[in-house]
């Protein structure tokens, strides 16, 4: 039996003062005329509580952007969900965080690009850094009954992972409960950019041993959760925990997606909240069904042990890497296919050269001084 | 870190709480949730921030007197300890 979604990743806008090269929104980005509304919102959170979801991930592009956040937040709390904001800071102060807090948010979760600054701010692609340094310290200065839980985000890769231990230690200063190690993985932006992002095999060793020492020492005090990355894996992760098993998503537009890349695919048309019940969507619609459970798996999926643990890898993968998303995750060391993840490692490792940070004093600068390297994202209209 | 001492007041970390409906209640944390039944749930309902770890103790060995008292005392350390390590408890 088909059981109830768990948790709603809430893309709420696709606006972002940051640029950042690994940004896995799509390179087709929902266009702001076309955000939901506050109440289309307050009717999805409603209609999530009713289904027994648990959590709402509040993400986007930066979900600051909107002007509402804080009323969105209420209502996904009012519907019994936990929430969570996934948040660059750029546009919270002390006062504003204290408004969403009392609005119910539950945690907040941090990016950082990195512990230099000049480098955190040519990954981000703008002056981010030093706010928040200071977002931070003031989440951790909060007063009062209700106290946030707070984590780091660190999205790792070829350009910082030289430093992680440094990295890790300037986290350790900023007093989260978490930290999410994360290696980049390879959709929308940073598949544009993977060339400059993927790391060598001695980066990944190197790091694999750090986070461990890392877990060892900070245990009780701050709790790392690490994402391997999927290219040097033997197995393919088990992207979204299985497609429409545990997760929803839906992007500005309020298209419902089983995750984050899912628009990609040819030949898949997704529903609308506009037009569609979410109940309806996670049971009938022919998105959500179309890779559930084990029947639309090709060998050597099929006969193999592992397809209830990784569900065959991500569909997404398999289509931008392979051309076609109904065959093996590429990323799978069985798969026919998995040459093409072989060959861009290879790659990886033939050259080790690490950039160095370009100096600019604008985001143009900052683009046309880094064009043989990276695109940096850009905005919706 | 060490497990809870008798004088400590364990209780819910920052940012995690309690959830679900009345049969099914759930402590609800960043980007997951436990279900709880039994004597997990019955413990987490006292780590309440006032009642000591040493006051937790003696009350379910009280309700749980066929059980050996100091295999109650250690599961229940182990339990809190390894929640610790998660973020979910502190104390």
């Amino acid at each position: 039996m088909l059981s109830n979604p768990l948790a709603l990743i809430a893309e709420v806008t696709h606006r972002c003062p940051l640029h950042c090269v690994y940004c896995s929104n799509p390179l087709e980005l929902a266009g702001t005329p076309s955000e939901l509304s506050t109440e289309e919102w307050t009717n999805v959170f409603q209609q999530c509580g009713k289904l027994g979801m648990l959590h709402a991930h509040f993400t986007g592009g930066e979900p600051l952007a909107r002007t509402d956040l804080a009323e969105l937040i209420s209502a996904a709390r009012a519907a019994g969900l936990y929430t969570n904001l996934i948040t660059s800071g750029i546009g919270l102060n002390e006062e504003r965080l204290q408004a969403l807090v009392d609005a119910g948010l539950d945690h907040i979760q941090i990016s950082f690009q990195d512990s230099r600054e000049q480098a955190a701010n040519w990954i981000a692609g703008a002056k981010a850094h030093t706010h928040k340094i200071e977002l931070a310290r003031a989440i951790r200065r909060q007063v009062g009954e209700k106290k946030i839980a707070f984590t780091v985000n660190l999205v790792v890769h070829r350009q910082n992972l030289d430093h992680l231990e440094e990295m890790i230690g300037f986290i350790e200063q900023l007093h989260p409960e978490r930290v999410e190690i994360a290696h980049t993985q390879y959709y929308g932006w940073a598949l544009a950019n993977r060339a400059a992002l993927l790391p060598t095999r001695a980066q990944l060793e190197k790091a694999v041993a750090i986070v461990a020492e890392a877990e060892k020492r900070l245990a009780g005090r701050i709790r790392i959760d690490s994402v391997v990355p999927d290219y040097y894996a033997k197995y393919p992760k088990a992207c979204m925990g299985g497609w429409g098993r545990r997760l929803m998503l839906i992007n500005p537009a309020g298209k419902v997606l089983p995750c984050h890349a899912a628009e990609v695919l040819p030949g898949l048309s997704f529903e609308n909240v506009r037009e569609k019940t979410l109940g309806w969507i996670w049971q009938e619609s022919s998105s959500f069904r179309r890779f559930r459970g084990e029947d639309w798996m090709p060998e050597p999926c099929r006969s193999c042990d592992r397809r209830t643990e990784d569900f065959g890898g991500c569909r997404c993968q398999a289509f931008l890497l392979a051309g076609d998303a109904t065959v093996t995750d590429p990323a799978c060391s069985l798969a026919p296919s998995h040459g093409i993840v072989e060959s861009a490692v290879r790659e990886a490792n033939a050259d080790a050269a690490v950039a160095q940070p370009a100096p600019a004093s604008s985001f143009v600068q900052l683009q046309n001084a880094n064009t043989e390297l990276w695109s940096y994202r850009t905005n919706p209209e | 870190m060490a497990p809870p001492s008798d004088a400590s007041q364990p209780r819910l970390a920052a940012g995690c709480r309690w959830g679900g409906t009345e049969e099914d209640r759930v402590i609800l944390f960043p980007e997951g949730a436990i279900k709880l039944q039994g004597t997990g749930r019955q413990v987490l309902e006292r780590c309440d921030g006032q009642r000591t770890f040493g006051e937790i103790i003696a009350e379910l060995q009280k309700q749980f007197d066929a059980a050996d008292p100091a295999k109650v005392r250690s599961d229940i350390s182990v339990f809190l300890e390894q929640l610790q390590k998660k973020r979910i408890v502190d104390y």
